[in-house]
């Protein structure tokens, strides 16, 4: 005897026997029928996907210094914040870009990984400002008096260092689709769901997935600034420090890793989807992804950064350094806020009883 | 069964006929059979005068408008437990109507459980619709409630022979012609409903305008261009349902139809009074 081979129903998940009054698999729990070749394709789908995910990662970025690379390169500290930034013998600013309280300088920079890469500042404090300014502009429920008190000169331009990780994905997903057909007779109006089961397995290669290293920028305000366009990246010089401050990693890569993960698996599962056409609904059963040659690499990103404290409450602004794009959550004005509520609501029903009372007119109400 | 009672009701009739002073023959003209008189009051609701002046008013429009205008009560059933079947069988057993396809349209009163129904066939089924019966019923309403028998089948009567000019020049009533209801006070509360959902909406969006620090939820950016490849392919085909619902019923801006026990359509609806 071969061995015996027991399927699951599909529908409801209870052991399926073989009617052979119709010749065809039958639930004997919700009375569902199936082809053979359909449950046997069912049974292989889903040992495919049992193999969960492995995402393991090559993490030796960024490079030893070279003898006498660093020496022109400085740590200051903030006494406030304990924030501990890197700049040149000549750095100008001498306040936190974190907290705006004052700088100290502790002495010469040493240790620390040399980054990979660098992409250096293409938009100079004037652009920032007029970028911070534009950011404020045609928001109705902003304070108008939190523009006036903005110190906009403190805006300061700081590297920030960015993990970097490139991998290869094997991903396998399998989805649980249904396609509705309706159509009516005289009496009674139909709807036919056909259920399917997809299976989706192939490669995607990512590159250069950006995750912060610095504990001092939320990762937040960091990813909402994204993309910056690496191809503009040079390799490391301290030259390009001159004149603007820059981060210390205190994440290390492998503590950055479980976000690019995320980022990493819920595109490839956004571009596997993609090729699942035709359905009305579709819903992921199992997902896995496997990650091969995963790698990091260290580099710096240009951003200028803007504190400023309102009402006791701390708002950060961050602009890319590449290509201008603007952000930070901005205070509400509760009392315009309310105005335009109750302006708006009656308006509104103003406009909403009008059309009643046409429609009235009309005889339709 | 039914049918014969029916035919005792009919007899019943019959014999108030022979007691009244008209002659049935009398009414009986051209494209009429004339078999039973337009108006039989078994429930006595009408006085002696105004029996006859109503019977003369039904027989002036009925032949006017080449159409049969009946009205009929009763004290009871009559053995019938729907008053749908009862008013289609005296229509139809008491040979009703003008013409091939018996023009006309009946009206039952059943003092039993304080019922009207008015049943209509041939022509009678177009010129009265569902919302010109329904009409009919809230003008007869208030008089029947009240007893004022007589007043109330005066309602009827003018009201039919307008409804019939109506659909004579080809506008049978339909809604439209229903008496316009104020717009109902609820339409204000409804509407400040709909201004504060608005309202949050604007006020909603203003708000979002500020907030623009938001995580990436995927690294689309970062995608190698041309390294997706797809290896595995397969759609599955596991099983199929059917459900069917039942069609909802049509609206009264026509007139529904139904089959009576002898076999004619009629048309028709009624209420409690």
């Amino acid at each position: 005897m071969g061995n015996i081979q027991e399927y699951k129903c599909p529908c409801c998940g209870s052991a399926i026997v073989f009617d052979s009054a119709i010749q065809k698999m039958k639930c004997p729990c919700c009375d569902t029928e199936f082809e053979m070749e359909a449950l046997q394709g069912y049974d292989d789908a889903l040992k495919q996907q049992e193999q969960g995910d492995d995402m393991t990662w090559d993490t030796a970025a960024g490079s030893e210094w070279q003898d006498g690379e660093e020496t022109g390169l400085r740590t200051y500290q903030c006494k406030s914040c304990s924030g501990e930034i890197v700049g040149d013998e000549s750095m100008a600013a001498s306040s936190c870009p974190y907290c705006g309280n004052p700088i100290v300088l502790m002495g010469q920079f040493s240790g620390d990984l040399r980054p990979d890469y660098v992409i250096p500042f293409k938009l100079d404090k004037k652009a920032a400002k007029v970028g911070l300014m534009k950011h404020l502009n045609g928001k109705r429920l902003l304070p108008t008096i939190f523009k006036d008190q903005n110190h906009i000169d403190e805006i300061k331009g700081v590297y920030v260092p960015f993990w970097l990780f490139d991998t290869n994905v094997d991903a396998n997903i399998s989805y649980r689709a249904t396609k509705i057909r309706t159509w009516s007779d005289s009496k009674y109006d139909y709807t036919e769901t056909r259920f399917f089961m997809l299976s989706r397995g192939g490669t995607i290669g990512f590159e250069r997935v950006p995750v912060d290293g610095s504990s001092k920028m939320e990762d937040d305000l960091m990813e909402s600034i994204e993309p910056f366009d690496f191809s503009e990246a040079v390799p490391f010089q301290t030259a390009y420090l001159a004149g603007y401050m820059a981060d210390k990693y205190d994440v290390s890569a492998e503590e950055s890793i479980e976000r690019a993960n995320v980022r990493v698996k819920k595109s490839t599962e956004d571009n596997f989807r993609s090729t699942v056409q035709g359905y009305n609904t579709v819903t992921v059963e199992q997902s896995s992804v496997q990650f091969h040659d995963g790698s990091a690499k260290y580099a710096l990103y240009p951003v200028w950064i803007l504190n400023t404290t309102w009402n006791g409450n701390q708002y950060r602004f961050a602009m890319n350094g590449q290509n201008g794009k603007f952000v930070g959550d901005l205070p509400v004005d509760k009392k315009a806020a309310n105005r335009w509520m109750l302006l708006s609501t009656v308006a509104i029903a103003a406009v909403a009883y009008g059309i009643s009372w046409l429609l009235w007119l009309a005889r339709i109400l | 069964m039914k049918r014969m009672l029916k035919q005792l009701a009919c007899m019943t009739a019959a014999v108030l006929l022979a007691v009244s002073p008209f002659p049935a023959a009398a009414m009986a003209s051209e494209g009429f059979t004339g078999e039973y008189e337009r108006l039989i009051d078994m429930a006595d609701l009408l006085t002696y005068e105004e029996e006859s002046e109503l019977l003369e008013t039904l027989n002036e429009i009925s032949e006017r408008q080449k159409m049969d205008i009946v009205l009929i009560t009763s004290e009871d059933m009559d053995g019938y437990s729907d008053i749908q079947e009862y008013a289609d069988d005296l229509y139809d057993y008491c040979d009703y109507g003008y013409g091939a396809n018996r023009d006309g349209l009946l009206l039952l009163i059943s003092m039993a459980e304080r019922d009207w129904y008015i049943s209509t066939c041939g022509y009678g089924i177009t010129a009265f619709t569902d919302a010109g019966i329904s009409d009919l019923g809230s003008a007869m309403k208030e008089d029947l409630s009240s007893g004022n028998y007589a007043s109330a089948f005066y309602t009827y009567a003018s009201e039919c022979d307008q409804m019939i000019t109506m659909a004579r020049e080809g506008h049978p009533f339909s809604k439209k012609d229903l008496p316009h209801a104020p717009l109902s006070p609820l339409v204000l509360p409804i509407c400040i409903v709909i201004g504060l959902v608005g309202a949050l909406l604007i006020v909603g969006s203003m708000k979002a305008q500020l907030k623009t620090v938001r995580k990436q939820t995927a690294a689309a950016n970062y995608v190698k261009k041309g390294s997706m490849q797809l290896t595995t392919q397969q759609d599955l085909f596991l099983y199929s349902k059917v459900d069917r619902v039942k069609k909802p019923e049509k609206d009264s801006s026509e007139s529904s139809t139904h089959t009576s026990s002898s076999g004619t359509t009629h048309g028709g609806g009624g209420e409690k009074f």
